[in-house]
C-alpha cells in the first residue's frame, strides 16, 4: 500500500449527527440558489419548479423515465460506496460503465441467442464481466505497481471511452450511420418494461435488490467487517490479520461488475444500441450518489432516486419553461454541492 | 542551578514556577519549576511520559497549564499561542523538521516569517543566511534545495530560522536522535557558539554522554515532578542514569519468584531493519524488555506478531511460526498488545463488541446477537465501563480502551503474550489491572514478553530483565541480580 492512499482513504468520512435536518437545509439552500438563477435568466422560478416536479413525478411515463435514469447511478453508486468504505477511492465507475456497455453490446451482437431471458442474462453477464475486468486492470496496477488508486481509476476512464469509440469505429460500428454507434441490438436482448403501468425497465428493481445485498454483505459478513476495518485503519486491518490486497480485489471486482452491469442495462434497456458517449458522466455522478448515500448501500437507493428525479425534472423544465440546458446543469451541480457540504467532512488527522 | 541563576553576569531568561497540567486523572506535570539563564544550556532529562514534552508544549503555548506561571524575559506569558511565543523570542526545534523539501534553504527561511516582507527579497535573505551561517559555523548554502541535504543540515536550517527570527531561547527536542556521530559533534559545536552569544538553550534528550558534554546543568523529570537538579560539572553518567530511572523500584506489581518452565517461544537470529535478537521465553516467565524508545522495541513486537517481515526462526511450542500470517499466529496462541492503541489494536470508530471480536477469524457470517452477548460478559469480567457493547470505542477513556484490548488478547488464554507499552498513559488503577492480568496469565503457565520504556515497571514485573539497545539485547539478567547502574549504562549504550 502506498502511504498516500492510506492517508487519503482515512480522511473522507461522513458526519452523522443531525443528518436529516442538514440534508433538508442543503436541499432548501440549493432550491433558493436555483430560484435566484432562474429568476436572473428571466423566468419565473415557481413555474420552473412546477414544471420540474411535473417532469419527474407528473405521469407514469415520466416516473418511468426517472427510474431508468436512476438505475446506473444506483448500481454503480452502491459499488463505489463499498470501495470507499474499504478506504479505496475508486473513481473508475465512468470507464467501467462504458466498458460494461461495450461488453454487453458485443455479447449480444456477436453471440445471438433466440430465447429472450437467456439472451438478456448472457449479454448482461458479458457487461458485468467486462466492467469487472476493467476494474481488475486498475486494481492490478494499483497493487502491483503501487500507483495511487485515484490516479489509475481516473486515467483508465479516458482509455475506456476511447476504447469504446475505437470499437464503434471498427467492427462493432454501424456502417454509414454518420455517427459512432453500433447496429440496433437484436430483439431478444431488449429489456422488457417490467413495472406494470410504468415505462421502466427492471434495472431499478435489480439495483435496489443488489444494494440491499451489498448492505447485508457490509454489515453481516466477515468480509464486510474486514473492509470496514481496512477503511477505518490500515494498521488495524493488518493487526487483525486481514489482507488489504484481498479486500481491495474483492471490492474493486464487485464495484466493477456493478458498473459494468449498469452499462449493460443502459445499452439493452434505454439506448438499444451502443452509442458513443452513451454513459457520459454516469460514473462521476455515481461517486456523488455514493457520498450522498452516506456510503451505505441501502441509503444509496434514495440518493440515486433523488438524482434521477432531479435529472428527469430538469429536462422537462428545460423543455417547457425554456430554462437553458447549461443552467440545468448548474442547478444540478449546486444541489449536489450543498448536500455534500452538509454531509461529508474531512476527519482531522 | 538556581543559585547560579542569581549570578549577576547572567540574566534569567525563563522562569517556570509550579507548573501543573493534568490529562484526566494523570498529572503529566505536577508542580515543576524550571529556570534557564542566558548563555546556559540546560539538559532536560526523563523517560517517556515523564512530562518533558508536556512542559515544553505548555511553554510554547500549544497547551494551557492548569496552574503555575511562566515568565520570559521579565514578562509573564499566559494564554499565549505558539505564534506569540515565537514573537516573544522562543524557538522550538522539533524532532521532525518542518521544512518544504522542494524549496531552497532561503525559501524555507522566508516561509511563515512576516519580517521577510510581502515581496520576496531573495538577495537580502540569502545574504542574511550566508552571514548567520558563517557566524555560527552552520555551513549552509542559501540556494541549496532541502531535498538534497542530509538530515544534519536540515536541522541546521531550523536552527538558522530560530537565529534569524531573533530567538533568545531555543528548545531542542531530542535533536540528536536522527543524526550520525559526526553530525552530532557538529551540532554540539553550534550549540556552544549560540551559548557564547548569550542565548539560552533547553536540550531534551535521553542520551547521557551528550548531556555531560554540552550542558551546564541538568533537570531530571520523573512522573511529572522534578526528580533532581545538578550542575553537570562533577556529575557522573551513573548518577544521571539513577536520577532518571529513580531509586525506588519496589512496586506492588512484582510477581512471586518461581522457577521457569520449558521454553515456549524460541527466537533465533531474528533479523530485520533495526533488529537482531535471539532469546528463549519460558512457560511461567515474564521477560521484561527495557530500553530507550526507538531502539528496536516496535520492530521486535511487530515482527513477533507477524506485522513485519524478518529473517530467522520463531518457534512457538515447537512449531515454526516465523513465516506464518498474523491470523495463523493468533490461532497458534500468540497474543499481542501493541503500543499504538489509536490506530493498530483498536478501531476507534467501531463499537466495543466489534473491537472485542477484531481478531476472531472464523466463519463467513457475523452473529451480532451472540457477539453482543459475549461482549457483555467480557465487559463485566474485565471491568470495561461503558453504557453497552454498542458504544463507540472512541467515547471511552484510555484505560477502558486498553481494557478492551486486554480482554480480547488475554481472554483467549494465549500461550505467549507480547505486550508493548501495555500500561502506557493509564492511571494507576488501570495500570494495576493490566499488570495483574498479565501476571495471572504468567502464573497459569503462559510466557510473556513485556516491553516498556518505563524501567520501574519492567524491573517490577520481569522475572528476567533484558535491555534493547540499537535493535539488540545489550544484556539480560535475572531480576534478583539487576543492578540499576549497569542497566542504565546498557540503556545509554547506543550513544556511548
Amino acid at each position: 500500500m502506498s502511504g498516500l492512499s492510506d492517508g487519503a482513504a482515512a480522511r473522507l468520512t461522513l458526519s452523522r449527527d443531525n443528518l436529516l435536518p442538514r440534508i433538508a437545509l442543503a436541499v432548501a439552500l440549493s432550491l433558493a440558489c436555483a430560484a435566484a438563477l432562474i429568476a436572473l435568466s428571466g423566468h419565473n422560478p415557481l413555474t420552473a419548479f412546477a414544471a420540474m416536479a411535473a417532469g419527474a413525478l407528473g405521469s407514469a411515463h415520466q416516473l418511468g423515465v426517472a427510474l431508468n435514469k436512476t438505475t446506473p447511478y444506483l448500481l454503480a453508486g452502491s459499488g463505489v460506496a463499498l470501495c470507499f468504505r474499504a478506504g479505496i477511492i475508486n473513481i473508475g465507475a465512468e470507464g467501467q460503465i462504458a466498458i460494461g456497455g461495450l461488453g454487453a453490446a458485443a455479447t449480444a451482437l456477436l453471440w445471438p441467442v433466440e430465447a429472450a431471458l437467456p439472451a438478456i442474462l448472457l449479454a448482461l453477464a458479458g457487461g458485468a464481466l467486462a466492467g469487472a475486468a476493467w476494474a481488475a486492470l486498475a486494481t492490478a496496477i494499483h497493487l502491483f505497481r503501487q500507483v495511487h488508486e485515484v490516479l489509475v481509476t481516473l486515467l483508465l476512464n479516458f482509455v475506456a471511452i476511447l476504447l469504446v469509440q475505437q470499437a464503434l469505429a471498427g467492427s462493432l460500428g454501424e456502417f454509414g450511420a454518420g455517427f459512432l454507434q453500433s447496429p440496433l441490438m437484436p430483439h431478444p436482448v431488449w429489456l422488457p418494461r417490467a413495472i406494470p403501468g410504468l415505462d421502466a425497465h427492471p434495472g431499478f428493481i435489480v439495483g435496489a435488490v443488489l444494494a440491499a445485498g451489498l448492505s447485508w454483505l457490509l454489515w453481516r459478513t466477515r468480509f464486510g467487517f474486514s473492509l470496514r476495518v481496512a477503511g477505518a485503519s490500515r494498521p488495524a486491518a493488518a493487526y487483525a490479520g486481514f489482507s488489504v490486497g484481498r479486500i481491495t480485489w474483492g471490492v474493486m471486482l464487485l464495484a466493477g461488475a456493478l458498473a459494468g452491469l449498469a452499462g449493460g442495462i443502459e445499452v439493452l434497456g434505454v439506448q438499444r444500441r451502443l452509442i458513443e458517449g452513451f454513459s457520459l458522466g454516469f460514473g462521476f455522478k455515481a461517486v456523488t450518489v455514493a457520498l450522498l448515500g452516506a456510503l451505505e448501500p441501502l441509503a444509496v437507493i434514495p440518493a440515486a432516486l433523488f438524482v434521477g428525479l432531479l435529472e428527469a425534472g430538469s429536462l422537462s423544465m428545460q423543455r417547457q419553461v425554456g430554462v437553458p440546458s447549461s443552467l440545468v446543469a448548474v442547478i444540478e451541480g449546486l444541489t449536489m454541492l450543498f448536500v455534500l457540504a452538509a454531509t461529508v467532512r474531512r476527519r482531522a488527522g | 542551578m538556581r543559585g547560579e541563576a542569581a549570578n549577576p553576569q547572567m540574566t534569567t531568561l525563563l522562569q517556570m514556577r509550579g507548573i501543573v497540567r493534568c490529562f484526566g486523572a494523570v498529572r503529566a506535570n505536577d508542580g515543576i519549576d524550571l529556570d534557564v539563564a542566558s548563555g546556559r544550556i540546560v539538559g532536560l532529562l526523563g523517560e517517556n511520559g515523564s512530562g518533558k514534552s508536556t512542559l515544553m508544549k505548555l511553554l510554547f503555548g500549544m497547551l494551557a497549564p492548569d496552574a503555575g506561571t511562566i515568565t520570559f524575559k521579565g514578562r509573564e506569558l499566559s494564554g499565549h499561542r505558539p505564534a506569540e511565543a515565537m514573537a516573544a523570542g522562543l524557538a522550538m526545534i522539533h524532532q521532525h523538521f518542518m521544512l518544504i523539501e522542494a524549496m531552497t534553504v532561503a525559501e524555507n527561511v522566508m516561509l511563515g516569517w512576516p519580517q521577510a516582507g510581502h515581496w520576496l527579497q531573495r538577495k537580502t535573505i540569502a545574504a542574511q543566511v550566508r552571514d548567520a551561517s558563517a557566524r555560527f559555523g552552520l555551513d549552509l548554502d542559501p540556494q541549496a534545495r532541502v531535498a538534497d541535504l542530509p538530515l544534519g543540515r536540515r536541522q541546521r536550517i531550523e536552527i538558522l530560522k530560530a537565529i534569524l527570527r531573533g530567538a533568545d531561547l531555543l528548545i531542542l527536542d531530542e535533536p540528536t536522535s536522527n543524526l550520525a556521530p559526526a553530525e552530532v559533534a557538529g551540532l554540539l559545536a553550534i550549540l556552544r557558539r549560540l551559548k557564547a552569544e548569550g542565548r539560552g538553550i533547553v536540550f531534551i534528550t535521553h542520551k547521557l554522554p551528550e548531556v555531560l558534554d554540552v550542558c551546564d546543568e541538568v533537570v531530571v523529570l520523573r512522573a511529572g515532578k522534578v526528580a533532581g537538579r545538578a550542575a553537570t560539572a562533577g556529575v557522573s553518567r551513573a548518577t544521571l542514569a539513577e536520577m532518571m530511572v529513580g531509586r525506588d523500584t519496589t512496586a506492588p506489581h512484582t510477581p512471586d519468584a518461581r522457577p521457569p518452565g520449558a521454553p515456549r517461544l524460541v527466537v533465533r537470529n531474528l533479523r530485520g531493519p533495526g533488529l537482531d535478537v535471539s532469546f528463549d521465553l519460558h512457560a511461567g516467565e515474564i521477560l521484561g524488555v527495557a530500553g530507550v524508545d526507538g531502539n528496536g522495541q516496535l520492530e521486535l513486537a511487530d515482527t513477533l506478531a507477524g506485522l513485519r517481515r524478518a529473517e530467522g526462526s520463531v518457534r512457538l511450542d515447537g512449531a515454526e511460526i516465523g513465516r506464518a500470517t498474523v491470523a495463523a499466529r493468533v490461532r497458534a496462541g500468540l497474543a499481542y498488545l501493541p503500543a499504538d492503541r489509536a490506530r493498530t489494536s483498536l478501531v476507534r470508530s467501531m463499537t466495543i463488541a466489534e473491537n472485542l471480536s477484531l481478531r476472531d477469524a472464523d466463519g463467513f457470517l457475523l452473529h451480532p446477537a451472540a457477539q453482543a452477548a459475549d461482549a457483555r460478559d467480557r465487559m463485566a469480567a474485565y471491568d470495561i465501563r461503558a453504557p453497552g457493547p454498542q458504544t463507540i470505542t472512541a467515547r471511552l477513556s484510555g484505560g477502558n480502551q486498553q481494557k478492551i484490548v486486554v480482554a480480547r488478547e488475554l481472554g483467549r488464554a494465549p500461550s505467549v503474550v507480547i505486550a508493548h507499552q501495555a500500561a502506557w498513559g493509564l492511571d494507576p488503577g488501570a495500570t494495576r489491572f493490566v499488570l495483574d492480568r498479565v501476571i495471572a496469565l504468567r502464573n497459569a503457565g503462559a510466557a510473556v514478553l513485556y516491553i516498556s520504556s518505563e524501567l520501574e515497571e519492567v524491573l517490577a514485573i520481569g522475572d528476567r530483565i533484558a535491555v534493547l539497545s540499537g535493535g539488540r539485547f545489550a544484556g539480560v539478567v535475572a531480576r534478583a541480580e539487576a543492578d540499576l547502574g549497569r542497566i542504565g549504562l546498557w540503556m545509554a549504550g547506543q550513544a556511548a
